[in-house]
């Protein structure tokens, strides 16, 4: 046996389907009330959820990088040698990549021109996520070009390039956005001594080696910018990233509160139509009390009755939530499956949930007023 | 045998500043196998006194009893339970629910006993009052007299020892009201029930076994 069958031999639930199928239009329209309700949390819920999923990719993983640039007060023109040498022993164990950074534009063989950004590093590999080839740990001879860029051209991996009269070969391909810097723009990488004329570095990024960014950054301000002589400017982006998922914590909490009101609005519609329907059914009710049908028999029934316009509004909102949702995902992250992890998908089981609960409270008054009710007086007219 | 037992009962109403004594001193019974009449003119309190007998009120004074227990101090739990095993109602206006077909409607009063299937039992009365075709039927399907015949099934369903009956025949015509009470007149003696019907109805007098006059509150 099924338990439909066996909900079937439930009178309550018997009696309270047949009840809601008698006046189909009034249990539709509450149902509806319970489906908005339902799709309006849930797909709030949903959409916080992937505008954050795709902010923070956008972002990058950039919790354990620390950048440091020439500050305000600087000595020199950039950071020097010594500096650089003074970050590798704080920054001892994390990998250190001073760059040095000046525009160019590079030329194909059609003759078309594009304007890039060059940069010379020694440690490409930290730096830089590749398309195709690799990126040698310490580049000599050859250059990486940023995939765009190379497409653009129409240059591939081996062929020659030219910065400041000398030739580098490609050895690997950039993927074009990697992280907050590089998303704009096309960047060819050099091997630093190709930029021997500029004496000093624009700037030193430290990959730290599990210790906090935070801390490592406090250790260099201590160290370089001695009583408020900015000779550096250190950055991470730790607090960046803080404030961004606290941001989105208040904005699904804002959501959420606003798909929470049209639930309680479609709960006072259940609570309405139960009302209307138990005074409707008065004498009949009190017929049932009258045959020997105990109070807690027409409670129940009653309350389930609420309680099915809950789990239907429920079920159908659910389903048009992870409609929604699905839609929601493939246009912000490009995966819509995304909306069956728990993150997303527990707002669909939180909208359901309130659904029933909303629609048993509401449901609570309107069945007590009824099995209350003395059957000499619900008879009498 | 003695069923229903009532004891100088008294019933007042009390509405704002006004006290209205519906029953002064009543003492009534009815035994298995009669049916007895209640008339009396509009608002002399037969309809008051029906629901002391049914267990649906309580007296403000005087006693109830039930196969010769007392009940009336009985919670409201109680009553109903005794209503559902040993009371039949039928009303005036059959009050028969829409939803449900005849058959369902006649099983009404013991659907929620769980563990028993009186689907038999109630196409059995059906049968006996004379709707084994139309077992069925929502009640919007039906005329007066089969509405009130199938609320007549439904008051028998879980054997009660008494039926009572508000104005059984005043919604029905002449004819419709005559078969109604040759079918209860059979139901008493067959099911050896006590049958207690309030009516305006002269025609039902002629089917009393005994007929009680109640003029404002008082058995004359
Ligand atoms: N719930 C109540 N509250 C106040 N007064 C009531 C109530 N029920 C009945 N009464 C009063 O008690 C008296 C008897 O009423 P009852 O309904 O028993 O009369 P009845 O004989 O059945 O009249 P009818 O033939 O018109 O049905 C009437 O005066 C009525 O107004
Ligand atoms: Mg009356």
């Amino acid at each position: 046996m099924s338990i439909a069958d066996l909900l079937w031999r439930v009178p309550s639930v018997q009696m309270a389907w047949r009840n809601l199928g008698r006046n189909r239009v009034r249990t539709a329209l509450a149902t509806l009330g319970i489906v908005i309700g339902v799709v309006a949390i849930a797909s709030l819920g949903i959409a916080g959820v992937a505008l954050q999923q795709q902010a923070t990719a956008d972002l990058g993983d950039l919790s354990n990088e620390v950048t440091v640039t020439p500050g305000e007060d600087a000595a020199e023109e950039g950071i020097t040698d010594e500096q650089v040498a003074t970050i590798r022993t704080i920054a001892s164990g994390s990998t250190v990549v001073p760059e040095k950074t000046n525009v160019t534009a590079i030329e194909s063989r059609n003759g078309r021109e594009v304007q890039v950004r060059v940069t010379g590093v020694t440690r490409a590999s930290a730096l830089y996520g590749l398309a195709s080839g690799d990126a040698p740990d310490r580049l000599r001879s050859g250059a990486l070009l940023s995939n765009t860029t190379a497409t653009n051209l129409g240059l591939e991996r081996g062929d020659p390039i030219e910065y400041d009269s000398r030739l580098y070969r490609i050895e690997g391909l950039i993927t074009s956005t990697e992280g907050f810097g590089s998303a704009t723009g096309g960047r060819l990488v050099v091997p630093v001594s190709a930029m021997n004329d500029q004496q000093y570095y624009d700037s030193v990024t430290i990959f730290t080696d599990g210790r906090e960014a935070t801390a490592l950054t406090d250790d260099l301000e201590a160290r370089f910018n001695e009583g408020g002589d900015e000779q550096v400017d250190v950055r991470n982006f730790a607090d960046v990233q803080q404030r961004v998922g606290s941001f989105f914590r208040t904005l699904n909490l804002a959501l959420l509160g606003i798909g929470s009101i049209s639930l309680v609005v479609a709960s006072v519609a259940i609570l309405n139509v139960m009302l209307m329907s138990t005074i409707e059914r008065r004498g009949e009710i009190g017929v049932l009390r009258a045959v020997g049908i105990r109070r807690g028999e027409v409670l129940r029934m009653i309350l389930t009755e609420a309680l099915f316009l809950g789990i239907l509004g429920g079920i159908l909102g659910a389903a048009v939530s992870l409609g929604v949702g699905l839609v929601l995902f493939h246009l912000l992250t490009d995966d819509p499956l995304l909306v069956f992890q728990w993150r997303s998908a527990q707002y669909v089981v939180y909208g359901f949930g309130f659904a029933v609960l909303a629609s048993g409270l509401s449901g609570l008054y309107p069945a007590w007023k009824a099995a209350t009710n003395r059957p000499v007086d619900a008879l009498r007219g | 045998m003695t069923v229903i037992e009532l004891d100088d009962v008294v019933k007042r109403y009390r509405t704002g500043a006004e006290e209205i004594t519906a029953l002064d001193g009543v003492d009534f019974r009815a035994d298995r196998g009669e049916l007895v009449t209640i008339i009396g003119p509009s608002g002399s309190g037969k309809s008051t006194l029906l629901n002391m007998i049914g267990l649906l009120d309580t007296p403000t004074a005087g006693g109830v009893r039930l196969d010769g227990r007392e009940v009336t101090d009985f919670s409201e739990a109680e009553l109903t339970a005794e209503r559902r095993s040993g009371i039949g109602f039928v009303f005036q206006k059959f009050h028969l629910l829409p939803m449900l077909t005849a058959t369902e409607n006649v099983e009404l009063p013991s659907m929620w006993d769980t563990g028993v299937d009186r689907r038999d039992r109630a196409v059995d009365l059906l049968e006996r009052v004379g709707l084994g075709d139309r077992l069925d039927h929502r009640p919007s399907e039906l005329s007066g007299g089969q509405s009130q015949r199938v609320a007549i099934a439904r008051s028998l369903i879980n054997e009660p020892e008494i039926l009572l009956a508000d104005e059984p025949t005043g919604n029905l015509d002449q004819d419709t009201g005559a078969t109604i009470l040759d079918e209860l007149t059979r139901l008493k003696e067959a099911e050896e029930i006590a049958i207690v019907a309030v009516t305006h109805d002269e025609q039902l007098v002629d089917y009393a076994d005994r007929v009680v006059r109640l003029v404002d509150g008082v058995i004359q």
